[in-house]
């Protein structure tokens, strides 16, 4: 037989065959060239081979009519709402026939897709807090960078102090602003009377009813610039005039019936001075960074005697529109440096920030606004879709693994004539199905826990399931993850060739495996991370609430000195110590836990260098302080009654000494402010401050007679009922004024953590919630792993292998999977700590045995995952197992 | 079904399947029918048609046997149905009725070869 191939002089041109195979019907290109090449042979054996490529070219022409074209309909082609519902019919058959592998995933999913729910209300939550006010877009508060010889720090608390250079205080930055920039509309000076260091709640009186509240001054434009509803009086006017004040809802309804009947009616403040109510405000929520019960007008403040927290303050203003905001900055920065006279060495730089971004980029570094809780709000965010991602993965991973089951499906699918993309389409919609069956468990799941999450977090979230943006958001989540999990499955089983599929050839490539286990890797990794991560936080955050502080915070109540107390501390310490449950009671003019004060100029020294300064802390105190608190001397002798001259004495602290760079300091000079003494003693250091912040130099004296600070009273352990039933007694009796308000020293030391509280709490949930989800992932390919070698494990069985090489068999595979994944985790996990724990003066450090941990309780996670199942194919009877085929 | 259906070309078609059956496919068909008029004939014309045919119901198609001259493709081999069979004839009895009725003087003469 001749063929046409093996004889090329008889072939006919190559291209025709091309430009049919382009042209015509796929279903006909067999006839037609098969008629060409026959005729061909014909014409060559008849004719010269020139003719007969010329015959040939008639008769290609001749087939190029409509009869022979591609059809572009395909007649065969179903209609597209049969084939959906022939999709979720094989979809639901699928799901149910697989239960246990479609509980893991819509499980998973569903766990992830609720932690990223959770994480993002937060994160919406955190990102909402003041950006609620209409004019948003125009409002800054100024921070200043102060450049102190060669050290540089910054604030949004500006010092309006610093430079008494002609005994005025400087209390009008707001107002000259306004004055001298035409870009300025309106500007307010913002103080808090209630925070540290030396804030307080301040009592209000109407009639006889007293109350203390938390509130703060603001000037006239604060109404105008921010929305805070009123609810009675107007903007313009609410502050606008000495002694007004405005109060919120909840201060109103403490005094009166309702809140319009406090407008125009007098309230006594702190028993010195009227104030007229000129405005009733919706009282401030938590999506206000600025909380308040009152604001007492600027012009009042600024004639004195009000109380502000601190000696600096915020400083808000509000640029008129379409102002360039990097000109104006420019424009400010030196303003203070040219309205005072500073030291050369001296500069306070001011700068403009958001206001809506003040709350989250909290903390300062060079001097300039830095990340602070936005940093929380991006590793949050972060968390959120490394969780969703690792529940997607298993999702791949377990339909992956399952394609071989249904690769038979796509071998008869093909052969009948379904297209790749009908196959793309029909995976894709089965793990959208999935997903949005996960969504809607997770949104049952995400309403339960939500309140929870609220305790938890310290936060009133709810769904906002009426907001039409937010379902946008729901269903493009649900989407992605539906695509991103089932994108893998479908184009790999769609890519599968029938022919070998229904031979029963197919076996997973080696790519396709790895890539498997490249998946479980990943996921594992990121779950051995969050592990490392929590561990580390909540360590830290134990550190930090149960570190040795070098002094005793149990069981010490303080109350603050005020109204009649000014004067008869004495007596309240007299009356006191005569009462149940009261061991001790002295007095410091700053709250040992969190001193901020700090000073520099008025601090002189025996053996100070000209122009040589120390920011020193320092406090005021009574002579019990040192043994109330257990503080320890190194050197000389703590203060003492039995000395007359102890009086004039000091006290520093080793940190001072050493900055101080003074040698035997026993007897030494030295003076703050106007009084002049020596130093008597050395205190070991202890933390005066938040573990976030070095210990600083400190500086202590005997002041009995201040007519501020506060009251300290230690109580006897297991008696602080007791205490404070003698505390209120004495309180009425001596200061019957003011109501009694107490804090527990240990209480608030532990609120200087809530920040890192809050975060080790979220992380330990979100941790767990990962390794939860991976080991579900990993409980399907066990179950996948078991099933596809029931056969191998029989032969095994039979031929004498024994249970225990078959379990170890078994997680051999899994333990190099975790293996593999702690070794890639923990580096990072090892940098990203090292970078968090920087952030604290005193932390723990990165012990080995952290790492240690994690590894080991990932590998037995894991093992006890995959345990059971191993031990069930382990277990089973070969005979049931080889039975078949 | 209308006479119209049949045209000229697709009769000839089909009448040269009846005589080439069982071995009628598209080829021999063409070269069949260059023979019989001496004018170039293509497959694609002759396939055109049977395709025509094979969906008017009047042929019936299968694969054949793969040829190397084919370049190893199979051949689709023709049959008339019965549709095809009758359509043939009831062309054939009107033309013949027609030839029966043509008188002498009808005709020009000419010479038959």
């Amino acid at each position: 037989m001749k063929r046409p191939d093996q004889h090329p002089s008889h072939t006919p041109p190559r291209w025709v065959d091309r430009l049919i195979g382009l042209l015509c019907d796929s279903d006909l290109q067999e006839d037609i060239l098969g008629d060409l090449y026959e005729r061909y042979q014909l014409s060559v054996e008849r004719l010269s081979e020139r003719k007969a490529r010329r015959r040939y070219w008639r008769e290609a022409l001749a087939y190029m009519r409509p009869a022979f074209f591609k059809k572009t309909t395909h007649n065969t082609t179903p209609h597209p709402v049969t084939m959906v519902k022939h999709y979720f019919l094989t979809a639901f058959r699928n799901t149910v026939r697989n239960k246990a592998f479609s509980t893991i995933n819509v499980l998973g999913l569903a766990l992830g897709m609720t932690c990223f729910l959770l994480i993002f209300l937060w994160v919406a939550d955190e990102k909402g807090i003041d950006n609620f006010h209409a004019n948003g877009d125009e409002l800054y508060t100024l921070y200043h960078t102060t450049e102190s010889s060669g050290n540089v720090f910054g604030g949004y608390s500006i010092p309006h102090w610093l430079a008494e250079s002609n005994g005025q205080r400087q209390l009008v930055l707001a107002e000259e602003l306004k004055e001298n920039f035409p870009e300025v509309l309106y500007a307010t000076n913002y103080a808090t009377a209630y925070e540290l260091p030396w804030g307080y709640p301040c009592t209000f009186q109407y009639g006889d009813t007293k109350y203390k509240i938390r509130g703060s001054s603001a000037s006239e434009d604060f109404f105008k610039m921010f929305s805070y509803p009123l609810l009675a009086g107007d903007a313009e006017s609410a502050l606008s005039e000495i002694n007004n004040i405005a109060i919120s809802e909840k201060m109103a309804r403490m005094f009166f019936d309702q809140p319009e009947d406090a407008l125009g009616k007098m309230l006594r403040y702190e028993n010195f001075k009227d104030l007229v109510v000129k405005a009733v405000f919706k009282d401030t929520d938590r999506k206000s960074s600025l909380q308040f019960d009152y604001l007492i007008s600027w012009h009042t403040t600024a004639m004195g005697g009000i109380l502000t927290s601190d000696n600096k303050w915020p400083t808000y203003i509000q640029l008129r529109e379409n102002v360039d905001q990097a000109a104006f900055a420019e424009k400010l920065k030196d303003y203070q440096n040219n309205r005072f006279q500073y030291p050369d060495n001296y500069r306070v730089n001011l700068g403009i920030h958001p206001f809506g971004d003040h709350y989250l980029n909290s903390s300062f570094e060079n001097g300039k606004p830095a990340e602070g809780r936005m940093e929380y709000v991006k590793i949050f965010s972060g968390v959120a879709i490394f969780i969703l991602i690792i529940a997607c993965v298993n999702f791949m991973n377990l339909a992956t693994a399952k394609s071989l089951k249904r690769a038979r499906e796509v071998g008869v699918r093909k052969v009948i004539g379904s297209s790749r993309s009908y196959l793309i389409g029909q995976f894709l919609g089965e793990s959208l199905a999935l997903s949005f069956i996960s969504l809607v468990l997770s949104l049952v799941l995400v309403n339960l826990l939500l309140p929870y999450f609220n305790d938890f977090s310290g936060k009133q979230m709810s769904l906002p399931l009426t907001d039409g943006s937010y379902w946008l958001f729901l269903i493009g989540i649900t989407i992605a993850a539906g695509l991103a999990s089932g994108s893998y499955p479908a184009l790999f089983l769609s890519s599968l060739k029938p022919v070998r599929v229904l031979k029963g050839l197919t076996r997973f490539s080696k790519s396709a495996l790895w890539f498997r286990k490249g998946l479980a890797v990943f996921q594992f990794s990121l779950s051995i991370l969050l592990l490392i991560a929590t561990l580390v936080v909540s360590r830290q955050t134990n550190f930090v609430q149960n570190k040795h502080l070098g002094y005793d915070k149990e069981n010490v109540i303080y109350l603050r000195i005020e109204g009649d107390l000014t004067t008869k501390y004495a007596l309240l310490k007299e009356r006191l110590l005569t009462m149940p449950g009261i061991a001790m009671v002295d007095r410091s003019s700053e709250a040992p836990h969190n001193m901020g004060f700090e000073m520099s100029s008025p601090f002189k020294w025996e053996g100070q260098q000209e122009g040589e300064v120390i920011g020193f802390r320092p406090t005021s105190v009574g002579y019990d302080f040192i043994d109330m608190l257990g503080l320890e001397v190194v050197e000389g002798r703590a203060f003492s009654r039995d000395f007359a001259t102890d009086s004039a004495a000091f006290m520093v602290n080793e940190t001072a000494l050493r900055l101080m760079g003074m040698e035997n300091p026993l007897g030494k000079k030295i003076s703050a402010w106007a009084k002049q003494g020596h130093i008597i003693g050395i205190l070991k250091d202890y933390h005066i401050s938040s573990l976030h912040e070095e210990i600083k130099p400190l500086i202590v004296d005997i002041k009995e007679d201040l007519n501020f600070g506060l009251i300290m009273v230690k109580t006897h352990p297991g008696q602080t009922k007791a205490a404070l039933e003698s505390l209120e007694l004495a309180n009425a009796e001596i200061n019957p004024n003011y109501p009694l308000a107490y804090e527990f020293l240990d209480q608030e030391y532990a609120r200087l953590y809530e920040n890192e509280a809050i975060i080790s709490r979220l992380s330990n949930v979100f941790a767990v919630l990962a390794i939860l989800i991976s080991c579900l992932g990993l409980l399907g390919l066990a179950m996948f792993s078991a099933e596809q070698r029931i056969k191998e494990i029989g032969i095994r069985k039979v031929l004498g292998a024994s249970v225990r090489s078959i379990i170890s068999l078994f997680s051999k595979e899994f333990v190099q999977l975790v293996l593999v994944s702690f070794v890639i985790a923990a580096p990072i996990a090892w940098y990203l700590m090292n970078g968090w724990l920087q952030g604290f003066a005193y932390s723990i450090s990165l012990a080995w045995w952290i790492f240690a941990v994690t590894g080991v309780s990932a590998l037995l996670i894991a093992l006890l995952t995959v345990s059971f199942q191993t031990l069930r194919a382990a277990l089973r009877n070969p005979v049931t197992s080889l039975r078949s085929e | 079904m209308r006479r119209s259906d049949l045209g000229e070309f697709e009769e000839i078609v089909l009448l040269t399947v009846a005589v080439l059956t069982p071995a009628a496919y598209s080829v021999v068909i063409a070269e069949e029918l260059e023979q019989q008029t001496g004018k170039t004939v293509t497959t694609g014309a002759v396939h055109a048609a049977l395709q025509r045919l094979e969906k008017k119901g009047f042929l019936t198609s299968e694969m054949g046997e793969a040829t190397a001259a084919r370049g190893g493709r199979r051949k689709r081999l023709f049959k008339v149905t019965i549709a095809g069979s009758k359509i043939l004839h009831e062309v054939k009895a009107v033309r013949d009725n027609l030839w029966g009725r043509v008188a002498p003087q009808g005709l020009p003469q000419t010479h038959i070869s």
